[in-house]
Order: C-alpha cells, then structure tokens, then sequence
C-alpha cells in the first residue's frame, strides 16, 4: 500500500516540473529588463554605464537552461522573488496569504462533498419526494447562478438584514478563537461551494438511482437486509467512484473560484493578492501565485486519489 | 437529392423529440426571448447605454427609468439590454472559438496517433491543472484587456475538453469498416478525416458548445465584476455588476446589481436546460 503511494505520489512531480518550466518561460517573457527596474534610469542612460558587466554579475548573460536552474534551486530554498511593485519578498507576502485560501478552499470542499453526498443520496432514496423536487431547485439554481451574485444575495440577506454573519474579512481586530473563525468563514465557504454541491449532488443521486436498479441489489433485499444496510453498504460504496471523480475534476474550478470569492468577501487570501498583481502587471507575483494554485490543485487530485484507492478495494496496491 | 431529404428528416425528427422534452423547451424560450430582447434594444428603450446623465445620479426605478439609474445616471435597463448583446456574443464566440480549436486538434491527434498525440494529450493535461480563471488573469496580464482579446483568451484556455472529446471519438471511429471502405476507394486522409469520420463527432461537439456559452457568459461576467474583464466602458452584464463590490451599493441601491445579476442567471440557466435536452436528443450515451 505505502508502495502504491509512493509511485502515485511520484508520479505528479514530472507535472509540478513541468508546471515549473511554464511559469520560468512565462516569467522570461515579461516585457522589459529585470535589471530596468533596479537601475535607476538615469544611471542607465549615462554614456559609461556598462550594462554587459553588469548583466555578467547579475548572473543574466547565463544561457536560459543554467538560469533556469539557478531560479529553480532557489525556489526549492524558497527563495521565490520580490515583487515589482513595492519589493518585498513574494515568500513573505504567501506566508500571510496562503493559510488563509486553503482555509477557505478546505472548508468550501468539506461543506460542499459532505452536503452534496449527503442530500443526493436523500434524493435518490426518497425519489419524487418533496425532498428530492427542493434538491432539483437547489441543484437548478448551483449550476446557473455566478459565484459573486449568489455571494452579494447572501450578504444582503445574512449580513445585512438580518445581522447574523459579518459582512467579511477572515477575523475582526482584536478577535481570536475557533468560534468567531466559523463564524467568518461559514458564508463565504458555503458560496463557494454552492456549485460544487449542486453538481455532487446531481450527480450523486444520478448514480445512485442506477446502482439501486442492478440485481446485486434486488439480491441484498431479497436476502432481508435492512434497507439502510442495502443502501449504505451495497448501493452507496458502489455509487461513489464516479462521484469522486466528479469531485476530482471540479477541483481547479473551486480552487479557482477563490479569487472571486475573496474579492466579494474581503478574504485576505491569495486571490486579492493575484488580483492586485495583475492590475500593477507584477508579473514574478503573478507568476508564482498561479504556480502554487497549479500545485494545490494536483496535490488536491492526488489526496482524492489516495481517497479513492483507500475505498474501492478494486485499486491494487502492488 | 435523396440524401438531402433523408438529412431534413433526420434534423425534423431529432426537433421532434427534442420538442417534447418540456424543460429543453422551457430553456429554449427564455433564450430565444432574451436574445430577441438584446436583439430589438433600440425599440425598447429610449436611452442609449453609454449617455451619462450627472443629472439623475442612482435614482431608484421610476416610471421614466423602469430599472433606475447608475452612479453616473446612465439607464439601467437600457444597460442591461444592450450589455446581453455584447456578453452573449462573448460566451458564444468563446465557446465556438474553443470548440473549433479543439476540434482541429482532436481531429489530427485522434487519427493519426503517434508522437503528436501523446504530446498534445500531456499538453491538454496541463491545462487542465490549471483553473480557468487563472489561466485567463495570466493571458489579461500579457495580452491585456480586451473584448477580442477577452474572446481570443476564452478561446485558446477552452479547447482542452472539446479536444479530449473529438480525440476519443475519433479513436473509436478510425476502426470502423467505412473508413475502411474509403481507404479501399483511394480516398485521401484529409478527406476522410475532415469529411467522412469529423460529421459523426458534431453531436457531443454541438452540446459542449452549448453549454460551454453558458460557462463562458458566467466567466465573464464574473471577470468583468473582478474589472478584469470587458473594458468598463463597454456595457455587459458583469460590468453592470461590479458596481455593486461596495457594501452601501449592495444595501441602498439593489436595482444596481439585482436585475444584471438575475438576467445572467436566468441566461444560464436556459442555456443549460437547452444543452441538457440537445444532449439528451444527440448524444444519449452519455
């Protein structure tokens, strides 16, 4: 087994490398000089400046591939850059940034897995109920209505009329404690999520309405099992594996559905920090905060790998 | 003659049954009649979307300005009818653009295999690690915002699930005793690949396009919220929107971001109903 997960694991990092090599390419071809912004300008445009020395002690005269492995050993000593904007270390600004999206990125697919899980399969067994028609309307409404509107609704019912929620930001100066982080985090991970949901369970009560058909079901109920036991552990194990993978595939829409998310919510995450950085065109943060969502999102669909292999006793190990 | 008959009747029967699909009707009609609306804007609203009025700032709906006015007393209604316009040309072009891309490419990795496929597959792959969104604040940063670049960037960041589509299928239908039977009458590759094998792959193509418009008006609007979509002075239905990023915009003046907010959704949700029926009728195995 810890065979098995090893070679699974080993085998995303030719996609982080290669990931790595787009964002360098990427980064190479931001207009202008890297040393244009060090310099000052009139520096530069004096007649016995000699840039070519300069270039020389900056490492910059290097072919591609040496500079490539400069850049790249570095990373891996987390030495990530600076921002072109105000100069600071692009590590420091993650260091504040990034436990905030994955928090919120966590909640939004725990919410959203379980709740969606959990009402599909509801649907699928109560079929045609007043329960199930609800689902279809939530499910109707998750795929067609844009993140920001369902998060503006939200807001205006929850924060502002009825006063329940605040109206943003991850915690209130001075606050501490697991309550008041719940408390913050609940309405923006649920909006998130809301889509994620939707389609889980659709999808879950799709194929859960195909597994109750098969005969090996129709055995488990002749056999005088309780039906609970014939849904949980003969439909529902079975019903799953496409659901996962569903959930496998929707993952980079929910990581990317953070930057919107946070710009609604005030979230001081990664996505505000993208944002900004794309406004300024600073490019070395750009860079790296798409390389880490490109990252979070392949070690994503690796832990729901592990997920699936851990469930369906059909994945060899060996 | 004969085939042209037989092809009419074939598009007849597939309307037919698409026809009684009632949801895929009900999608069918909201779309129909909102782009009729976008369509005859000018009849249906006195204003022009871009007239700014400093005289009736925010006014709240009226009888003169059924939906009020914005910040810089422009006509909301007139906005938003004239923002479908341009927001459902977007995700339109934007799907068929990715669509076509994919096609092209799907087409020659699914037929002739070998080095190009695998690469292209792995290349695929790899866009698909990247979420959408992402991929396209990148392209803003390099290419810059644009309503032909804000289509051309949908463009090349969608062609990856029409690609993998068009691809298997092709790998199915490269087998099959009628491409073999083209070959056997000396038929060229091309030939055979765009005009005997490429027609049977249209069905599942055409419900992705589908429902990749409806992806595709969300992304933008949802990038125009952002401001980093269509540029602010072009009316779409996410430019209406942003506004309404500030907290006093979202209590006091709901008739800012209500109504946009409501005719994507709306939009969508037809788009959706349509594409599921169209994909019921054309591709039932799926």
């Amino acid at each position: 087994m810890l065979k098995y997960f090893t070679f699974r694991f080993l085998s995303i990092i030719p996609m982080l490398f290669v990931v790595t090599i787009i964002i360098f390419i990427g980064l190479q071809l931001t207009p202008g000089d890297p040393l244009t912004y060090l310099i000052p300008p009139e520096l530069l445009a004096s007649a016995n400046f000699d840039l070519a020395s300069y270039k020389k002690a900056m490492g910059l005269d290097a072919p591609l591939y040496v500079q490539f492995f400069r850049w790249f050993s570095g990373m891996l000593q987390g030495k990530l850059g600076y921002s072109l904007v105000d100069g600071t270390s692009i590590a420091t600004m993650l260091g504040h940034r990034l436990p905030a999206t994955l928090e919120l990125a966590a909640a939004a697919l725990i919410i959203s897995s379980v709740l969606g899980i959990v009402l599909g399969l509801i649907s699928s067994v109560r079929q045609n109920s007043a329960a199930d028609y609800g689902n279809t309307v939530i499910g109707i409404i998750g795929i067609s209505i844009p993140e920001f509107f369902l998060g503006i609704i939200a807001i205006q019912i929850f924060s502002i009329k009825l006063g329940w929620l605040p109206v943003g930001g991850r915690l209130d100066y001075g606050e501490s404690g697991f309550l008041s982080l719940l408390k913050h985090v609940a309405m923006p991970a649920l909006v998130l999520g809301f889509s994620l949901t939707a389609a889980l369970m659709r999808y879950t009560r799709g194929t859960m309405l195909d597994v109750l058909g098969k005969d090996y079901v129709k055995t488990a109920r002749s056999k005088g099992l309780p039906e609970w036991k014939v849904i949980v552990k003969h439909a529902f194990r079975n019903a799953l594996m496409p659901v996962i993978l569903l959930l496998c595939f929707r993952l980079p829409m929910l990581i990317g559905g953070t930057v919107i998310i946070e710009s609604v919510f005030g979230w001081p995450g990664m996505g505000g920090m993208l944002l900004n950085a794309v406004s300024a065109k600073d490019y070395p943060v750009v860079m790296i905060a798409t390389m880490l969502t490109a990252f979070m999102v392949l070690l994503a669909s690796f832990l729901v790998d592990l997920l699936t292999a851990l469930l369906d006793p059909r994945v060899r190990f060996d | 003659m004969v085939t042209k008959a037989v092809k009419s009747s074939l598009a007849l029967r597939n309307w037919e049954k698409l026809r009684r699909n009632k949801l895929a009707m009900i999608g069918f009609c909201i779309v129909a009649f909102m782009i009729l609306c976008a369509v005859c804007a000018p009849l249906l609203t006195p204003y022009s979307p871009t007239d700014i009025d400093l005289g009736s700032r925010i006014k709240p709906p009226s009888l003169s300005h059924p939906l009020g006015t914005d910040k810089l007393g422009r006509d909301v209604l007139s906005r938003l009818l004239y923002g479908a316009r341009v927001s459902i040309l977007i995700g339109l072009s934007g799907a068929l653009g990715g669509a076509v891309i994919g096609t092209i490419i799907g087409c020659i990795s699914g037929y002739f295999g070998g080095w190009f496929d695998k690469v292209m597959l792995r290349v695929s792959e790899i866009f698909m690690t990247f979420p959408q969104i992402i991929l396209v604040l990148i392209l803003v940063v390099y290419f810059g915002q644009g309503l032909m670049n804000l289509i051309f960037i949908f463009s090349i960041s969608g062609w990856p699930g029409t690609y993998r589509l068009v691809r298997g299928k092709f790998f199915s239908l490269r087998e099959e005793n009628y491409v073999e039977a083209c070959r056997a009458y000396g038929i060229g590759e091309l030939s055979i690949m765009f005009r005997h094998i490429l027609p049977n792959t249209f069905s599942p193509v055409i419900v992705t396009v589908t429902l990749s418009t409806a992806g595709y008006i969300l992304a933008e609007s949802g990038l125009s919220f952002l401001g980093l979509g269509v540029p602010s002075g072009i009316p779409t239905w996410g430019n209406i929107i942003n506004s309404a990023k500030a907290i006093d915009v979202i209590s006091n003046n709901p008739w800012l971001w209500l109504p946009p907010g409501l005719a994507i959704s709306l939009f969508v949700l037809g788009v959706n109903f349509f594409g599921d029926g169209l994909r019921d009728v054309l591709d039932p195995n799926q």
